[in-house]
């Protein structure tokens, strides 16, 4: 296949770097005076591509992924960092630049419903970047089009059929050949399978991968579906509300995963084996909001695997588990803010919206063995939030249970060879590792 | 060609889209010729009226354009802005030499050829001067008969053109535009909108020959002609102004009438009866058909223009733009528009700007800026919406332009519901237009011109008598044609969006076959 005129031509090598994210961030709003605080999507994600190879991003839904992947493409600019691509620095690309830089790199999106406009043929919706470029003459587009139909297996005489005529798998089909129709280098899959039939991903995640040979491309495969990526991906990339929580080999990771957050989603895989001993990590609650992120460590408001403050660490686990859901029950109380009449309420002391914490709190430990000193806090805590101060009672139990994870946010350390990085505290040589914190701890439930 | 089979090669197919459609035509001519004879006759049999309209309507839109340049250049040098003035003069004359030839060229349903108006030979006698010396009411209901059938059925010929290309000579066999036409088949209501559209468009264009008489002779130089008419009392054929005639004529209740369908003194044949000054109403109104589509068509044209392209600018860049928009729209909407209408009226009165198309040029400006924000509100959700599909992103993803990206990816989806609401609008224009020309006084179309609201206007003090057909039959035109237009409204959104006939499950059923 003739390569796309105009572009320089490089002698590309399979294994060096093509892309290298350093520091990205990408937050929404949060500009104006009296604007809620930014929503940070991303939030300071380092990592870089090979050339060739396909880096699996997965993570809970709103954890950042697809913002990441379409900051990637320049679908958003991004807030802070850099995105160097060969090289080039294309934050910073504007007019001309970028549009000749686009070509370098495409996305195939995921909804197929959504992603093809149903008023325009398949023919001409592939041609459309071909256009939009000025590629050769409107014959040899023609021809381009035709091939990239038959590239990703639907036939020729699909060209004058519209959508609306096509399943969802073929849909897909045509938004990969539009994807492919500039010869780009690098193709952003925006969990191009989640949208169809399980017998349906199989035949799109093969094509996938024969194009990938066949046109030496470079994929960032954004997905939830853990074993899909497995399958697909060469190294695989772990995110959490905008942060990157471990990344490494494929196998390396799934055999032998070092971060709390990943062991607790690889535990989400079924097994076929019954008899497997491997026990199942829930992790409570929901995500914080991503406008309001823990201070610390993102993950440690859910870690099963969180240091707890010095003082504590003889604490009975269910006892501290408890602390655990009760400040994230207080947290999210404080994240409502009162109106005018119960402010007023507040200010002579008749408020008692708040009231049901004591439920709350009966709930949580009267099973429990709680030692006094904790009771005492607790209580404290209790009676703020029925005062109506839920964030000062927030603030006191940061001051009384904070643990390293809550104050200070951890580093990517090297967990092992191959470049596999985890965010965690517990990678230094002063706490206990992972492993057998969470073997302990799940055994106990 | 339902589905095209699998032996195509690739040259077919790739040739396919080269070949234009001229030559895809030279190929298999014979439909296309079938049809375009058809049409050139149709066209042929009336060219001089369509001839004299276009170029008065170009001779229009000239003086309108060059009176803006006009203004402009009035604040910068007097003497560019008269040049100007001079030039548009010239050529405003030229144009209207040429459209008044043609207006001469004979047509096959003019009022040469079917006459309606003559006199009795004697108290019973025959007719002369009418249509085969048929009595006038009858010579004039052949006239209009056949000129509506003539209409509808070119108006059919049109559509089974699109047919005609989309059976022969149309690549693709299938496009969404199929279904929309599909969909207003089985909207009877819709249907109707359409013919009341088409009848008014009737009216509009081939108003000079459904009247019984014209404008001219009747309403606006009444004096300069004289007709025959036959006088029981001396028992001879006599000629008598028209204007004194009509003076004679008059609707104005109790024993003065000349109701609906009847003959006045000068045997002269008024459907719809007579005005309280004794002129004819029917003509009066087709007059009024004319300049009621010139000035809403305008106001209409340019407020969607307008709407369409701000409210894809606002929804592809959003934030502050769209902001500012929605700021100038709001300080628009807060403008009271009869109000506005009533002052930028006393305030050209005099000018000669205020003359242009009989004052509708200003009253067409106006109503264009009044309503261009209520149309871009309708439509900014559905831009709004229409931004966030992928396939924009797909399509800012490989670079596209901007202008590029709403025209090919947002423009098709709006511009249904812009017809919508368009259609939709155009109904408060034609009731603002009416409400106007009823206050009378300087406002709205200046007299003689005719315009609906004003026969409303002169019936209302003879509702409650025997002249009561004035203010009715002039209302339940206005009526109808808004009925009518709401109608259309409803049937091209019930067309462009089927979900809301809750034919969903239907439709997926006959797409999951290819």
């Amino acid at each position: 296949m003739s390569k796309v005129s105009g572009r320089t031509e490089r002698v590309a090598q399979a294994g060096e770097t093509m892309i290298k994210v350093e520091n990205l961030k990408k937050h929404y709003g949060g500009g104006g005076v009296f604007a809620q605080p930014s929503v940070k999507a991303v939030d300071g994600v380092n990592f870089s591509i090979k050339r060739g190879e396909t880096l699996g991003l997965v993570g809970e839904s709103g954890c950042g992924k697809s913002t990441l992947g379409r900051t990637l493409i320049r679908l958003e600019e991004a807030t802070e960092g850099t995105i160097s691509f060969d090289g080039t620095d294309v934050t910073t690309l504007t007019g001309d630049e970028l549009k000749d830089w686009r070509r370098n790199a495409q996305m195939v999106f995921q909804d197929p419903e959504s992603s093809l406009n149903d008023r325009m043929t398949i023919g001409e919706i592939i041609r459309e970047p071909l256009d939009a470029h000025d590629w050769k003459d409107k014959q040899d587009r023609q021809e381009r089009a035709l091939d990239l139909l038959t590239a990703v297996g639907l036939r020729e005489e699909h060209y004058y059929r519209y959508p609306h005529q096509f399943s969802g798998g073929q849909r897909q089909r045509v938004g990969i050949a539009r994807a492919l129709a500039l010869e780009p280098e690098f193709i952003v899959l925006d969990e191009p399978v989640s949208a169809l039939d399980v017998s349906v991903q199989a035949k799109i995640i093969t094509l996938l991968e024969d194009l990938q040979e066949e046109f030496d491309l470079t994929y960032l495969f954004i997905a939830h579906d853990l074993s899909v990526v497995r399958h697909i991906c060469d190294r695989v990339a772990v995110m959490y509300l905008g942060k990157i929580m471990e990344i490494g080999e494929t196998e390396e990771l799934y055999e032998n995963a070092h971060n709390p957050y990943t062991r607790s989603l690889l535990s989400a895989i079924p097994h076929p084996d019954p008899s497997s001993s491997s026990h199942r990590i829930t992790l409570p609650g929901t995500p914080p909001s991503p406008r309001d992120p823990p201070t610390g460590c993102q993950f440690s408001t859910r870690c099963p695997a969180k240091i707890r403050p010095e003082e504590y660490a003889h604490v009975e686990h269910e006892v501290w588990d408890a602390i655990e859901r009760y400040r994230e029950v207080v947290r999210e109380r404080s994240r409502m803010s009162l109106g005018t009449f119960d402010r007023l309420k507040r200010s002579v002391g008749r408020f008692s919206a708040y009231d049901d914490i004591d439920e709350t709190v009966a709930d949580l430990f009267d099973d429990l063995d709680v030692p006094a000193d904790i009771r005492e806090h607790v209580e404290t805590a209790a009676e703020l939030v029925k005062d109506g101060r839920p964030e000062d009672a927030r603030s006191h139990l940061i001051d009384e249970f904070n643990g390293v994870c809550d104050m200070q946010r951890p580093e990517l350390h090297q967990v092992a060879n191959g470049g596999h990085l985890s965010y965690c505290h517990r990678h230094t040589d002063e706490y206990e590792d992972v492993d057998p914190v969470i073997t302990r701890r799940t055994r106990d439930t | 060609m339902s589905d095209t089979d699998t032996t195509t090669t690739r040259d077919e197919l790739t040739g396919y889209e080269n070949i234009p459609v001229r030559t895809r035509i030279a190929e298999a001519p014979r439909p296309f010729l079938e049809w375009a004879t058809v049409l050139i006759v149709l066209i042929a049999v009336e060219f001089g009226t369509y001839a004299s309209l276009t170029i008065a309507t170009v001779e229009r839109a000239f003086v309108g354009v060059t009176a803006l340049f006009d203004i402009l250049l009035g604040f910068i040098s007097e003497g560019a802005a008269e040049a100007v003035v001079d030039l548009q003069q010239g050529v405003s004359k030229f144009l209207v030499g040429v459209a008044d030839a043609a207006a001469a060229l004979p047509t096959l349903l003019s009022r040469e050829v079917i006459p309606n108006q003559g006199h009795k030979l004697g108290p019973n006698g025959p007719w002369q001067g009418t249509f085969m010396g048929l009595e006038p009411a009858v010579a004039w209901g052949l006239r209009f008969t056949l000129l509506v059938v003539y209409a509808l059925f070119l108006s059919y010929w049109v559509f089974r053109g699109w047919q005609v290309y989309r059976e022969h000579y149309r690549q693709a066999d299938w496009t969404p535009t199929d279904d929309m036409v599909g969909r207003l088949r089985g909207h009877r209501w819709g249907q109707f909108g359409i013919l009341v559209l088409v009848l008014y468009l009737t009216m509009a264009v081939f108003g000079p020959a459904l009247g019984p008489t014209t404008v001219e002779q009747n309403i606006q130089s009444s004096y300069s002609y004289e007709i025959e008419y036959y006088n029981g009392e001396t028992g001879e054929v006599e000629s008598i102004p028209v204007g004194d005639a009509n003076f004679n004529s008059k609707s104005k209740g109790g024993g003065e009438n000349v109701g609906p369908m009847s003959y006045d003194n000068y045997g002269r044949f008024h459907p719809f009866g007579t005005l309280n000054n004794g002129r004819d109403l029917f003509t009066f109104l087709m007059g009024g058909a004319r300049i009621t589509l010139i000035v809403s068509g305008m106001a209409i044209g340019l407020a969607t223009l307008i709407a369409a392209v701000l409210s894809m600018i606002s929804a592809y860049y959003a934030g502050t733009i769209d902001l500012t928009v929605l700021t100038v729209a709001d300080g628009v909407v807060s403008v009271p528009r009869l109000l506005l209408l009533i002052m930028v009226s006393a305030v050209f009165a005099n000018h000669w700007l205020g003359g242009i198309i009989d004052g509708g040029f200003i009253l067409a400006m106006v109503f264009a800026f009044t309503t261009w924000p209520f149309l871009w509100r309708a439509v900014r959700g559905p831009a709004l919406q229409v931004a966030q599909e992928e396939w924009v992103d797909a399509a800012r993803s490989f670079g596209q332009r901007p202008r590029t990206i709403m025209h090919k990816h947002m423009l098709p989806y709006i511009v249904g519901y812009l017809l919508v609401y368009a259609s939709m609008s155009t109904g408060g224009i034609i009731i603002g237009l009416s409400a106007l020309s009823f206050l009378g006084n300087g406002l709205g179309i200046n007299p003689p011109t005719p315009a609906w609201g004003r026969a409303v206007s002169l019936g209302q003090d003879y509702v409650s008598t025997a002249s009561w057909h004035i203010s009715l039959i002039s209302g339940l035109m206005i009526v109808l044609l808004v009925t009518g237009l709401n109608a259309f409204g409803d049937g091209i959104r019930d067309a462009i969006d089927p979900e809301t006939e809750g034919t969903e499950g239907e439709e997926a059923a006959a797409g999951g076959g290819a």
